[in-house]
């Protein structure tokens, strides 16, 4: 029997993760205006036999004010589902993952669109279901304000009934509290059975919904500590849900920056996070702590006293966790999580960036990691060229595709059909 | 595809579902179809019909701001104007809209998506690294809209695209839909059967453009007629010059038998007889020798 392997994903983000990738020297800066960019990357991840890429999307700009989006390059992009498409036909393997917003979509219009999807890659498609949290968004679909947290995830959750409902051929005529579904889906059944399902909420609410639905769960973990309790207290809920541990996979986001030593990788990170301007950085950090004033406060004095809010609860806690920890101010905490907007930020050789990652891996606090470059093309170049045979000669890693479609890369069962 | 754009069409337009109101037996939905078919093709314009039912004007206006760059310019949307009764019991509108209120829902959802194609100025985006400016901001436009069906505030969060605007398609026009289709559209579908009748519906189009101060030759409007029926160039030559239109859209039923009849017999001997040509230019704009969208 084969060991147990590593699943990687490629997150795509344009010009890179970094909020100031785009203004590195070896950054595209037309990336997100540029689809042949895009298929590039697919093609890189492709060839390092990656699981997936995986496309972030957000229904609005990222940040409300102009002065600072204009400073950002996250106020363009392509369409996911769009880009996806263009993906399915320019590549032969990796599976290609979306979000999409239960907030603003009906499930039948995303049940369509996925299967199309699944059937234009033959079977590599996936849906990342995210509740959307964001105001912006919220504005361009008439919405006086953003909903309840509870209540966008009772609309996620009869999303996800409907939305598997039509994907594996279960008798239609749903009529319910948020959607109304009378036909069947008229797109055939793909080679995958259904697309994969991909959740991110790290809220109470998240867990469950993904205890229930999910494949492939991704997370935001700095610590050790925090992956492991975070992974445990996912796969203890499946048997609720007469789920087993294996069928779904925990992928914690990872943003490395490798080089061939310790010091020139450091180099390179230090080069980077010169690169944030203030105020881009608190900027960042407010939405983060879902605050809006968080540059009346002195930018080297701590952390304020903060509320909850109704935004990203899991975030918000992270940051307030690592500043109190670390006793960092706000322009460190600022830099620090524009680098890797919360995610675990690994700097070092292959071989050190091989060892951390084994360690969650073998530790039980991952059963892959979504790979965040901080910028395109160079990171993702250097991590497929350098950390990824590392992975392999320490056999973490597949040497080759074990199958088609994205269900066989991640070694999950195909869904029962009723 | 690649046949059909050897033989110098203009266009394919993808249908979503049929005119009958049933489902499409189609595997691929028509903007995702679209998406795939515009990195396998070089010049053909490529019209996805997409309903205004089924989608959101900032999420659809997003998808065709995508695809027209994705296509290098090559890019429309068919909003066809009447609502599909099977389409509403399938988005959370069991009871469906009135025609009256359909008629000024799909209105208000064209003219959304519209203004979110132009919300930013053509040299909005600046790259420069050294400044740390990525975009002007004075030339992105959030629309800031609210209406009797929607309310958006924008701007996209897709940068301009080549055309500018995706060229706007209307079809299944009723009488009360012509001031719009006059005012808005680059290109009409006239679904009437018989040469009179789309002469008449043509004539009152161009009649109603030149009254709301437009140049009654920016639209053009293309007679529907079955691939399966029209044996031969002269009889569509004839079809054209009898209904005064522009041009023809042929539907073709999706077997590959009728597209192999199609794209081998009949758009061969169409080309032959020079009732189909290159157009010089590689947007879509530019082979139908339209403007750019100057509204609003």
């Amino acid at each position: 029997m084969t060991p147990r392997q590593m699943k990687l994903g490629l997150f795509l983000w344009a010009t890179g993760h970094h909020i100031a990738a785009w203004r590195h020297s070896d950054a595209h800066v037309r990336a997100g205006i540029d689809i042949d960019h895009h298929v590039k990357l697919a093609r890189t991840a492709e060839a390092a036999k990656f699981d997936m890429v995986f496309c972030e999307d957000a229904a609005g700009l990222r940040e409300a004010n102009v002065q600072i989006a204009s400073q950002t390059s996250r106020s363009i992009g392509f369409e996911p589902i769009s880009l996806l498409s263009v993906l399915a036909v320019q590549t032969e393997r990796i599976g290609l993952v979306s979000t999409a917003s239960t907030s603003y979509n009906e499930p039948y219009g995303l049940a369509r669109a996925f299967a199309s999807l699944d059937n234009l890659s033959g079977g590599r498609a996936g849906w990342n279901l995210v509740t959307s949290a964001s105001p912006i968004e919220a504005a361009n679909f008439g919405a006086t304000g953003l909903r309840p947290h509870a209540d966008r995830y009772a609309r996620a959750r009869e999303f996800a009934t409907v939305i598997t409902g039509l994907w594996n051929r279960r008798a239609a005529g749903h009529d319910g509290e948020s959607f109304s579904v009378r036909d069947p889906l008229d797109v055939p059944p793909s080679p995958q059975g259904a697309p994969v399902m991909v959740q991110a909420g790290a809220s109470d609410d998240g867990k469950d919904l993904a205890a229930r639905t999910a494949d492939v769960v991704f997370s935001a973990a700095q610590t050790f500590e925090e992956a492991k309790a975070f992974y445990d207290d996912l796969k203890g809920r499946l048997a609720a849900y007469g789920r087993q541990p294996d069928d779904v996979k925990i992928m914690p986001g990872v943003a490395p920056i490798v080089a061939a030593t310790r010091a020139e990788a450091q180099a390179k990170y230090d080069a980077l996070q010169e690169l944030i301007p203030d105020e881009v950085g608190v900027a960042l950090l407010s939405s983060y702590l879902s605050i809006s004033d968080l540059w009346r406060y002195p930018i080297d004095g701590p952390l304020p006293e903060l509320p909850e809010g109704e935004g990203m609860k899991s975030r918000q806690a992270l940051v307030i966790e690592q500043a109190r920890r670390d006793g960092l101010s706000i322009r460190q905490l600022a830099r620090y999580f524009a680098g890797a907007r919360g995610h675990w930020r690994l700097v070092g050789t292959a071989s050190q960036i091989a060892d951390e990652l084994q360690a969650r891996f073998e530790g039980g606090a991952a059963d892959g990691f979504n790979v965040m470059p901080s910028w395109f093309p160079g990171e993702l170049d250097a991590f497929a060229t350098l950390v990824v045979p590392e992975l392999q000669r320490r056999g973490l890693f597949r040497t080759d595709y074990e199958g088609r479609t994205l269900r066989e890369h991640l070694g999950l069962k195909r869904p029962i059909r009723n | 595809m690649r046949k059909v754009e050897a033989a110098d069409a203009d266009m394919v337009i993808i249908s979503d579902s049929l005119p009958s109101g049933e489902p499409s037996i189609s595997p691929f939905e028509a903007t995702t179809l679209l998406a795939a078919l515009a990195t396998v093709t070089d010049r053909i314009g490529l019209v996805a019909s997409a309903s205004t039912l089924a989608h959101q004007p900032y999420n659809l206006a997003r998808r065709f701001a995508s695809l027209d760059i994705i296509s290098h310019g090559r890019t429309g949307w068919n909003a066809t104007m009447r609502q599909n009764p099977r389409e509403a019991a399938n988005f959370s509108r069991p009871e469906g809209f009135s025609d009256d209120d359909f008629r000024r829902r799909a209105k208000e959802f064209i003219d959304i998506v519209r203004t979110l194609w132009v919300g930013w100025e053509h040299d909005a985006l600046l790259f420069d690294k050294a400044s740390g400016r990525f975009h002007d901001p004075d030339k992105m436009h959030p629309m800031d809209f609210t209406g009797e069906f929607f309310s958006v505030r924008g701007p996209l969060n897709v940068a301009r695209s080549p055309q500018d605007s995706p060229l706007l398609l209307l079809s299944d026009l009723e009488q009360a839909d012509f001031d719009f289709a006059s005012r808005r559209a680059d290109v009409v579908l006239l679904n009437e059967p018989k040469p009179p009748e789309a002469k008449a519906a043509c004539d009152k189009l161009r009649h109603r453009a030149r009254e709301a101060g437009r140049d009654p030759l920016s639209i053009k409007m293309l007679t529907v007629a079955d691939a399966r029926q029209e044996p031969d160039g002269a009889s569509l030559e004839a079809l054209c010059l009898a209904s005064g239109c522009d041009g023809v859209v042929l539907t073709v039923q999706p077997h590959p038998a009728a597209f192999e009849d199609f794209s081998e017999r009949l758009l061969p001997q169409l080309k032959r007889h020079g009732l189909i040509e290159a157009h010089p230019g590689k947007t879509l704009r530019d082979r139908l020798e339209l403007d750019k969208d100057g509204w609003p």
